[in-house]
């Protein structure tokens, strides 16, 4: 299998799928291997071209447009094979779904959530919040949160990574409509603004820089220094545990307080150029069962795929938190992307040290995104 | 070491009878002319191929003609801009270290025998990584970075060094002169060590002042080693792409963006090949035309007599 193994963390969380599957067939193996999380978008498209490539590779759903020809579609082997399509998160199967054809199994389905730092809110005197959280208390906690040195909130220079597109998901403006890039729409657009002046104007955090990676707001909210960060369940395990300070999570504001989930995940898939691709398929499926997924879950901290398995995920996690993951995956919607989604957000990075500054508007930055992204 | 006979003698007459050298030279030639012919003569026409497609990374190459060169010139307006934040780079960032390098070297060639151990210590930057070194001055320029918390000690409120538009260039510009000026003081030290003291003497008796001494003696005997550095220091600006990448991701907004950080992203990251090789040609032809003016030059600004 072709995948991200950008360190012993990934290669482990890829072992655990295959002792997983071993407890059923003792025979079963996988061969790993892949380059870094950043490099694998780049070299699996290289690696496929040359001869000899594995048969399974990895994808996200948001990334399953940009790799539909390096992919096969399912539909017809999980036909033959009676594989119920429909045990899956249907967030994720409808992200995995390029020109009306299933290019992957998920094995995780990830609604994207905002962590807070109990300690910090008590000693503020703000609530915390949970499955209903409105933007404008969201911008009056961050207010409250912000001084002795703490910032209210964490940021990251992405659109996925950052705190506009989650945002602007929660109130239901998508990025990409009809197959096409809709970032200049409206809702985004004043989303994405609110966001930068979170930073410009109500200094309620602080402006990132183009080069910064999601590590840079991760470490100020694990050090303690902001109160407040919106990232992925992936990262439950390392932020509750390694924090200064009791975590929990909320749904990402909205303006109705009734957020709709930006659900990225990953998945299995096969390579146009393997030759079995029957045996591949059998593999993948060998590794995406209920009792996989769930295995995977309880062992590594993802949010398994399938509903049935949640339970071995929720574990002893609190179940306020269990909850507001659940919320999320019940009004989720996938993160749909366009082939181009690496020149945007690429771009986005490149330009959004200017949004979080206050020097350029949402409405010019998105507007020459999409210009230069077509 | 023995040189060979053919090139002994110029534009001489073989002699009846005599055997050329044509087959050993040939054989000498071959493994670097078989390096050459393979990795710089096979990609560059390669390239040259791949500028008239549009090639995804996987996939089947769609022929286009010159659509990526005319894309280029008239449709695509990043290109213009990252190409005059290369030349801007270019031109301030050779100036500052040959200016720097030529200072310095001097100092450092009049200091005696402290001289080596200085000029160890600006090559050190050379040898290091350049990663290493753009992560140093990253740690430094940042926002609440060691510049910035030093600025602090005085009450005076930093600027973002590396997020402000207007000083993003300059922090770059700043950090690429630190890592290369220790190459040209090098270089220039040995010119300057090659510069027989009795001209300098004589022209001492002669009643030159210092001032004179630098300007009408050592300067024009030390043009074959500042043609040099200019025509390498040029040619190294325009590729530049480390800086940018990990300082500034080409921002804030486009103020970064270089050349060949833009053809690097349009290959491996926006997946179009074709356009990243017509960029790579254009950056290929502006830096052969500036080298072909500068060597035209030569024999006008640069002083080859003993």
């Amino acid at each position: 299998m072709y995948t991200w193994i950008t360190n012993e963390n990934d290669r482990a969380q890829w072992q655990a799928f295959v002792d997983a599957a071993k407890k059923k067939d003792p025979a079963f193996n996988l061969t790993l291997e892949g380059p870094s999380f950043n490099d694998y978008w780049t070299k699996v498209k290289t690696r496929l071209s040359s001869s000899g490539a594995p048969c399974i590779i990895t994808t996200q759903a948001a990334r399953a447009q940009e790799l539909k020809d390096l992919t096969v579609p399912l539909d017809d082997l999980a036909k033959s094979n009676n594989i119920d399509i429909s045990m899956y998160n249907k967030a994720m199967i409808d992200g995995l779904t390029v020109d009306g054809t299933l290019r992957g199994i998920p094995y995780d389905a990830e609604p994207v959530v905002l962590y807070y730092n109990k300690d910090l809110l008590a000693a503020a005197g703000v609530k915390e919040p949970g499955t209903k959280y409105t933007t404008s208390q969201f911008a009056s906690d961050l207010k409250a949160l912000t001084k002795d040195g703490v910032s209210g909130l964490a940021i990251p220079p992405g659109f996925g990574s950052g705190p506009g597109l989650p945002m602007a998901f929660a109130d239901g403006n998508e990025p990409v409509k009809d197959g096409k890039l809709d970032l200049t729409n409206s809702g985004l657009v004043a989303d994405q603004q609110f966001a930068f002046d979170l930073a410009a104007k109500e200094k309620v955090g602080t402006a990132p820089q183009s080069s910064d990676g999601t590590d840079v707001p991760e470490q100020q909210f694990m050090s303690g220094k902001a109160a407040m960060i919106i990232d992925g369940p992936w990262m439950y395990d390392t932020l509750t545990t390694k924090t200064q300070g009791k975590v929990g999570i909320a749904v990402v504001p909205s303006k109705s307080g009734d957020s709709i989930g930006m659900i990225q995940g990953s998945a299995f898939a096969i390579a146009a150029s393997c030759k079995d691709k029957e045996a591949a398929f059998k593999n993948i499926m060998k590794i995406t069962t209920p009792e996989v997924v769930g295995a995977v879950g309880a062992a590594r901290g993802t949010v398994p795929s399938v509903e049935s398995a949640l339970k071995d995920w929720a574990g002893t996690k609190p179940a306020a938190d269990v909850e507001v993951v659940k919320a999320l995956l019940a009004s989720g919607r996938p993160l749909v992307t366009t082939p181009s989604w690496n020149q945007v957000e690429t771009t986005f990075s490149q330009y959004s040290s200017e949004g979080f500054r206050g020097s350029k508007s949402a409405q010019d930055i998105l507007s020459t995104i999409t210009n230069s992204a077509k | 070491m023995t040189a060979l006979p053919t090139l002994a003698v110029k534009n001489a007459k073989k002699p009846a009878g005599v055997t050329g050298h044509g087959k050993l030279a040939a054989l000498y030639l071959a493994p670097g002319m078989l390096g050459f012919f393979i990795f710089i003569v096979v990609p560059l026409i390669a390239s040259l191929v791949i500028s008239l497609f549009d090639w995804p990374l996987f996939g089947t190459p769609k022929f286009v003609g010159l659509d990526n060169y005319i894309r280029m010139l008239s449709g695509d307006p990043v290109f213009w801009t990252v190409l005059g934040n290369t030349l801007f780079f270019a031109v301030c960032y050779t100036v500052l270290n040959l200016v720097l390098a030529l200072g310095l070297s001097t100092w450092l060639h009049s200091l005696g025998s402290w001289g080596p151990f200085f000029r160890v210590l600006f090559f050190v930057p050379v040898v290091t990584p350049m990663v290493a070194n753009a992560l140093v001055w990253r740690l430094m320029l940042t926002d609440d970075g060691v510049v910035n918390s030093f600025l602090a000690n005085f009450g005076i409120a930093g600027p973002s060094w590396l997020s402000d538009s207007q000083l993003a260039m300059g922090s770059l510009i700043a950090m690429s002169v630190w890592q290369g000026v220790g190459y040209n003081i090098i270089v220039l030290g040995a010119g300057l060590n090659g510069i027989s003291p009795n001209l300098l003497e004589a022209a001492r008796i002669d009643g030159a002042g210092a001032w004179q001494r630098f300007f009408r003696v050592v300067l024009p005997m030390l043009s074959p080693s500042l043609f040099f550095c200019t025509v390498m220091t040029i040619i190294g600006s325009f590729k530049v792409f480390t800086q940018p990448y990990l300082l500034t991701l080409g921002g804030p907004g486009e103020s970064t963006n270089t050349i060949v950080l833009y053809l690097y992203r349009n290959g491996f990251s926006f997946d179009k090949l074709g356009y990243a090789s017509a960029l790579a040609w254009a950056l290929f032809v502006i830096v052969m035309l500036i080298t072909a003016l500068q060597f035209s030059q030569q024999k006008r600004l640069v002083n080859y007599d003993n």
